[in-house]
This record gives structure tokens, sequence and C-alpha cells, in this order.
């Protein structure tokens, strides 16, 4: 504030920025999804310069299969950071899915599919339960759920599981295969269809504008006629399904099962969706921001991968990241 | 009104008492819990003696210290991703730095483990405080830079530290045995100066201002952003102290540990010891028997016949049962005043 008022008493103009730069950083702050794009530009072209290869369709490919499984887990950590939670459970979810997925391969490809699909229904709706309802913070309740889900599948894996780890030849395409020559991964396809679908769930419905108004205010959101419980409950169910999509994709790509299978990729999900500008606060993000985020992770892993960099350098470069881009995120977007 | 009247009419002993359950009552209910616990696991087992006592304190020290860290990192209205990466960097660096080293040389080693974690943690802090990013996400980044470090520092499971060093946290040179005492002492010694620390000094409780609104906390001539920088450093000296605990149990590092399940343990334990995630609520002291509870919980498990995958399925459960009560709690309190 008394920035302000010094320059408006004492106007220097050798101290102004040029106009063409404030107009810029501006339009940036409007647009901050721009950054994202150029940063992503950036990595692939640097990946390129380490390894000459890598600016081929056979590069940018394995990028994107890696990106696929954080971006559609990611898609659910978005919906729920979006009304104020987030979805610890959601690889946990994802490898049960897989597991079940991998389990009724013999019964057929859609039967397998469904099974696996409803293991993310049923524990994303206990999920939407304890959060929307009984209140229980998110964080503890997914958390919770995450536990529960490895006690079961652990157990149940010894007993009414106990067939077959190997997924079915349907699933190992669509989460594997490509077509037009190897060229574009069914995977990928699979994640477009599910981005438009959020993206314009976000954008064009009264459910949509419903996540963002309760995590911008409950309170207000309630007592215009919303019953949060009922949102809360259907968005951890979607986010469920989000995450038992993700897991068939990745046990596809992977081809065998185990309980091991998307732990990884949790806090990546996580990640993705922070990069790419959703509060986690509530009421601020949009799913394609996410998805620069995923895609931005998935060439740092190639990228990381051709340096030939150990692991400890990996997670240091990773930890960097997601600080250096959310910080920056955030001063793009509070210039605004 | 009518109620206010009633409450002036019950006598003095009872408003007293009434009064230190409401303040305590959490507090009181989980060491109760925790005694009980051990009670029932003593009728469980065949021979229940001190060896099972030196197991239950020795072995929960690394998740009480961890969740003490988390809590007074939360009162002050954060919340840190990376105490468990801590955790394990400070025991791989105490681990490669102790191997073959005297006690009087493993203890300055420790010191400057301790200084140094609190340092790095100050620094997120400040991070955090200057770049306006929320905690959990700056501590997401953390979490994977400490990990990132300690595989730098031990790529391989290994080192070694002196026999003293392990006796100051196990009570035994050997990092096994029935002698609780060393560690029941440290854990005591340590929590009460914290907790009095954050009771009773003026800098102490303006973590749990800060914590409760920072806004008016800074208005009210606190330094918020130094605050939170403080409740960094302090949550980044016991998660180091957790690391050493580690270090001393283990008698060596193990890198490949994942610190991201130990963090999300210590945030079990203190909800379950009745701080607040939204911060300015909650005592060090209920912090102990939670962290204790948590870990007892797998063999008390066992001993009743649980195969272990059902015990983390009960555990699950039993943490959400208990944010459920603490739910309708403050629910029931909301609705009186």
């Amino acid at each position: 504030m008394s920035a302000d008022a010094t320059s408006a008493t004492d106007v220097d103009p050798g101290v102004e920025p040029p106009a063409t730069r404030v107009r810029a950083g501006r339009y940036l702050a409007t647009h901050p999804h721009l950054v994202l794009v150029a940063v992503l530009i950036v990595l692939i072209l640097m990946t390129g310069v380490i390894e000459s290869n890598y600016l081929s369709i056979n590069g940018l490919r394995n990028s994107a299969l890696f990106a696929v499984p954080i971006g559609v887990l990611a898609a659910g950590q978005t919906i729920l950071m979006l009304t104020g939670g987030i979805d610890l459970s959601a690889a946990m979810i994802a490898t049960g899915a897989a597991y079940v997925a991998a389990n009724q391969s013999p019964k057929g490809a859609v039967f397998a599919i469904v099974a696996g699909l409803v293991v993310g229904l049923i524990a994303g709706a206990a999920n939407g339960v304890g959060v929307g309802i009984f209140r229980v913070n998110p964080l503890i309740m997914t958390l919770a759920m995450g536990a529960i889900l490895l006690g079961l599948f652990t157990s149940w894996a010894q007993t009414i599981f106990s067939g077959s780890t190997r997924m079915g030849d349907f699933i190992r395409t669509l989460g594997g295969g490509s077509f037009w020559g190897k060229s574009v991964p069914w995977a990928v396809v699979v994640w477009a269809v599910l981005a438009v679908f959020v993206v314009s769930m976000l954008r064009r419905s009264g459910f949509g504008r419903n996540l963002y108004a309760l995590g911008d205010n409950a309170v207000a959101t309630r007592l215009s006629g919303t019953r949060p419980w009922q949102v809360l409950i259907v968005v951890y169910t979607l986010a469920g399904l989000f995450a038992a999509i993700a897991g068939l994709l990745l046990g596809g790509r992977v081809g065998a099962v185990d309980l091991q299978l998307a732990g990884a990729f949790l806090l990546p999900s996580v990640a993705a969706a922070v990069i790419g500008g959703t509060s986690i606060f509530g009421g601020i993000g949009t799913y394609t921001g996410t998805i620069l985020g995923a895609l931005i992770l998935g060439v740092l892993q190639s990228m990381l991968t051709f340096l030939g960099a150990g692991q400890s350098v990996q997670q240091i470069l990773y930890g960097s990241i997601v600080i250096g881009l959310s910080w920056l995120y955030t001063r793009i977007a509070a210039t605004q | 009104m009518t109620a206010v009247s009633q409450r002036a009419l019950v006598t003095g002993t009872q408003a007293v008492w009434r009064r230190w359950l409401r303040r305590h009552g959490w507090t009181f209910g989980v060491w109760l819990l925790f005694l009980g616990l051990v009670a029932y696991y003593s009728t469980l087992i065949p021979s229940f003696g001190s060896f099972q006592v030196a197991s239950i304190v020795n072995n929960g020290t690394p998740i009480v210290f961890l969740a003490v860290a988390q809590a007074v990192i939360v009162i002050a209205g954060g919340i840190d991703l990376g105490v468990g990466g801590l955790l394990v960097l400070t025991s791989v660096t105490a681990a490669r730095l102790m191997e073959g080293q005297s006690f009087e040389v493993t203890l300055v080693i420790a010191v400057f483990v301790l200084f140094a974690a609190a340092l790095l943690n100050a620094g997120i802090g400040w991070i955090i405080t200057v770049s306006n990013v929320p905690d959990i996400v700056i501590t997401l980044g953390s979490l994977y830079v400490f990990q990132g470090i300690a595989l730098s520092v031990l790529p391989n499971p290994g080192g070694g530290t002196s026999e003293g060093f392990r006796w100051m946290f196990t009570g035994s040179v050997r990092g096994i045995g029935s002698n609780p005492w060393p560690a029941a002492v440290m854990i005591t010694i340590v929590v009460l100066v914290a907790a009095w620390w954050m009771g009773k000094t003026r800098s102490g409780l303006s973590l749990y201002a800060v914590g409760s609104d920072a806004t008016a906390a800074y208005l009210s001539g606190i330094r918020a952003a130094r605050v939170k920088i403080i409740s960094y450093a302090v949550g980044g000296g016991f998660a180091a102290l957790a690391g050493l605990a580690n270090t001393a149990i283990a008698g060596r590092g193990n890198a490949t540990t994942f610190g991201g399940n130990l963090t999300l343990n210590s945030v079990a334990a203190i909800v379950l010891g009745g701080v607040a995630l939204t911060g300015g609520i909650g005592s060090l002291i209920a912090v102990i028997p939670a962290g204790l509870i948590l870990f007892f919980l797998s063999p008390i498990l066992t001993a009743m016949g649980v195969d272990p995958s059902g015990a983390q399925i009960i555990q699950g459960v039993l943490i959400v049962l208990v944010m459920m009560v603490t739910g309708l709690i403050e629910w029931r309190r909301q609705r009186r005043s």
C-alpha cells in the first residue's frame, strides 16, 4: 500500500518498468498456464539436447505413457482439491482395482474391467460418506482408507483373490499398446476422453460449479441450498472411479499386478495437481493445468532416465521442481 | 441465561473438576486408553515383564518423537510432510558419521545432526513464509529432497554407531534388552521441556496464537512469519531426535525406508493425540501415549490372534472412529455455545 502511495506522489519515469513488460506480466497473470507450457517445451527441448533420439514419436510416447497414470490419478486429486479435500488412498484404490481386474481376467475383459471399477466406486463412496456425513478430515479419512485397503487386499490375495495376477490381453493393449504404426498409445486416448469429460464437467455443469463453490465457502454454499454431503459423496466416488481407471491402465502397461503397483504414483499425482495451479485449500484450479503438470512430470522422468541420474538425484530434482514451480506459479498468480 | 446461572450454582470443587476435565479430558483419556491397552496386553501373553515394556517404549521412541515434531508444526498452523524424510536423512547421516567412533564423538555428532536438521527445516519454514505456497505443497517437495539427499549420503544400508549411543536410546549396548528406563526418561524430559515451553513461555504460546489465527496474532504484535519458522525448526529438531533413535535401535542407517509412510503415521498419531489439524489446539503430553498406542496396536492384535493384514484394517478403522468421535464432541460443543 505504501509503495502505491509513493509511486503516485513522486512519479519517476526511470523507475517505472516499460509498458510492454507490464502488459506481458499482466497477460501471464491472467493466463498462468502459458508458464507451464513454456516449462514443458523447455524441458522437452532440454531432453532432446541430452538424447537426440528423444525428439521422435517413440521418445515422446514414452513420456506420455509415464504421464498417463499420474494424470488420471491427478484428475481425482484435482476435483477433490477444489472442494478442499485430497485422496491419499488413490494409489491403493488403483492397486486394488488392478488386482481385482487381473484376478477376474479369465472371466472376460468386460467383467474384469467392471469388477475393477466397482472397487474404485465402493472405496471412493466410503471416503465420501466419511468426509461428507461424518465430517472426518479428508487427509485422515483417505489415509485410513489406504491402510484399510492395503490390509484387505493383503489378506484377500491369499484367499478369495488368490488366482491369476496377470492382466488380460485387452487391458494390456489398453494400458501399453499403441495404434497407427505404434505411434499413439491407447492409454493416451483413454486419458484424453477422461480429460474432455472432467474439463467439461468443471466448466459447463452445475455440479462442477458446486465443487468450486464448496471449496470457496462451504457455509455460503450450504446456505444457498446445496447439500454439501451429497456433493462430497459424489465427488469422492468419482475420484475413486478415476483412481480405478488409472490402476487398470497402469496394470495393463506393467502386465502383472502386485500390491506395490501404484504406490509410487500417489505423491506425484498430488504434485501434478499442485504444479498445475490447483489450490490445496479449494476453490481454485483447472484440470487443464493438472494435465500440463502431469506432462511436465512425465517429461522430467524421461530426462532423468536419459541423464542416467541415480535415484537420489532424481528425488532431489523432483522435490525441487515441485517447490520451484509452485512458488513461481503463486508469484505469477499473485500479481493479478 | 438460565444455563449460565445453573452453572454458577455448581459447588467449587465440582467446577474445578469440570474445568480440568474440559481442558485436559482428551489427554487424560488417551493416557487411560494407553495404560488400559498395556494392562490388556499383559493378560494376553503368557510372560509379560520388563522385556515387553522395554520393547514397547524403545521401539516406540522414533514414532513418538516424530509425532511430537508434527504436533509442534501443526499447532503453529502448518503441516510438514517432510518430517519422515528428515528422519531418514538424519538417521543415515548419523549412522555414516558415527561408524567406528567413540561414545564422546558420537555425542558431538548427534548434537551436530540435531542442529543441522533444525536449521534445514527452518529453511523450509522460511520458504513457506516467503513464497506463500501452502505448507503441504512445499513440504511435499522437501520430503523428496530429504529422501534424495539421504540416498546419496548412504546409498546402501550400513554405517554404525557406538555402544554407548545405543544404550542412550535403548538401555542396552546391543540395542535390544529389557531396560526401558533410558528411553522413557529421555522421552519424558524432552517432551516435558517442550510442553512447558509451548504452554508457559511467551515464545511457545505464540505458536498457539499463530496456529489459531495468524492474522489476529500478527495484529496483536506477534511476528507470525518468525514464529512459523521457529515451529519448523523445533519440528526439525524433533524429527532428528526420531532419526537418532532409529539409528540407535537398528545400529545402522537405511535410506531405502520411505519417509512418506512415516510422515503419515505421525499425522495419524497427532490426530489420535487430540491435536487439531486446523492448528492452535493440542497438547504435546497427549501425543506421547498416542504415538505409543499407534506403535503398540499391532503387537496387541497379533497377540489376540489377528494376522498383520487384519491388524492394518483394524488400525485404519480405529483412526476413522476416533476422528468421528472428535467430530461429534466438537459438534456438541458448538451446539451448546
